[in-house]
């Protein structure tokens, strides 16, 4: 769950089936294409749905105050999200449905986690949101001023780097099922531990720049209506990702 | 309202406000009118330098951290 990459999403074959004609030959309409105005309201639409469901999961986790309650549904939400999420991936032309599922399954998982740390450390919830929405709006501004600027080489490093922290957490998982309590500092509150909940929270954040990018040049190259949805997705991925890594972050500076 | 809920909680609606006033625009010329921008319809590097770089960065951390 931790370790899944910031955008998966985005490779080779994101336009490749997607320019300004069909493989037909048939020219799409402008209003057949992507936009960045209908980007922008499909992850609107999303980001309701996520706060939705996970609204539902926090209420039955403070009615209740005993995390088993919500663990199934936490569980299984985080399941269907990922399942929902590599179908998107592989099947961009159903992103019109598989996204706003993928949201609602997340919304269940992030609703419950999210009312267990709040139970531990009580405010945290609203400064991660607070900070992942204040990332996000930052980051679009340098993105849109031209003060970031996505290269091929920014591209390589961020998609590196995000890869190597997925594999440090899929270890991490490893070692936990067997027993051996996984790689210490990724848990750890210590220094070690909450540099590198930095460097995630930060190579998370860069990811939001390589999605702006591809939206943006979406939009450019004219691609069909349904790479919105798809495009919002990417956003939501790397958003959902980054809040976590946040509220991890928080809850290791609360805990010291 | 406590004063977390109130910096942080204004931040979150203030940050939605611009990211949905500002999403709408096009990027600056300064950001779309350049020679290295990224060709998503390519893929410049292959997977395995992608894996390679991921694994000199776990191998870095691990070393670092054995050595600290």
């Amino acid at each position: 769950m931790f370790g899944r990459s910031g955008n998966p999403a985005l490779n080779a074959d994101t336009f490749g089936n997607s320019a300004k004609s069909s493989p037909a030959g048939i020219q799409f309409k402008s209003s057949e294409t992507m936009t960045l105005e209908g980007t922008v309201n499909k992850t609107g639409i999303l980001l309701a749905l996520v706060v939705l469901s996970a609204s539902w999961t926090w209420n039955m986790f403070f009615e209740s105050g005993n995390p088993a309650t919500v663990m199934p549904i936490a569980i299984g939400g985080a399941i269907a999200g990922f399942i929902f999420a590599l179908v998107t991936i592989f099947k961009k032309q159903w992103a019109g449905t598989t996204a706003p599922l993928y949201a609602i399954a997340e919304g269940l998982f992030l609703g419950a986690i999210s009312g267990i740390f709040e139970m531990q450390y009580p405010g945290i919830v609203i400064q991660a949101v607070g900070l992942t929405l204040g990332t996000l709006a930052s980051l679009l501004f340098l993105y849109k001023t031209g003060i970031v600027k996505p290269t091929e080489n920014f591209r390589l490093m961020i998609t590196s780097a995000t890869m190597g922290i997925g594999m440090l957490y899929l270890v991490s998982m490893l070692m936990n099922m067997f027993g051996s309590g996984g790689i210490g500092f990724i848990h750890s509150n210590g220094l070690f531990g909450i540099g590198f909940s930095l460097f995630v929270v930060a190579i998370a954040a860069l990811n939001l720049v390589l999605d702006f990018d591809f939206i943006e040049q979406g939009s450019e190259m004219g691609a069909p209506k349904y790479m919105e949805w798809f495009g919002a997705f990417s956003l939501m991925v790397t958003l959902i990702w980054l809040y976590l890594e946040m509220l991890r972050l928080l809850a290791k500076l609360r805990s010291r | 309202m406590d004063a977390n809920t109130l910096i942080f909680g204004s931040m979150a609606v203030l940050s939605l406000a611009i990211f949905f006033y500002l999403g709408q625009f096009k990027a600056s010329k300064k950001q779309t009118e350049r020679d290295d921008r990224i060709d998503w319809s390519v893929r410049k590097f292959s997977i395995w330098k992608i894996l390679l770089y991921s694994l000199v960065l776990v191998g870095g951390i691990v070393l670092v951290l054995q050595f600290l």
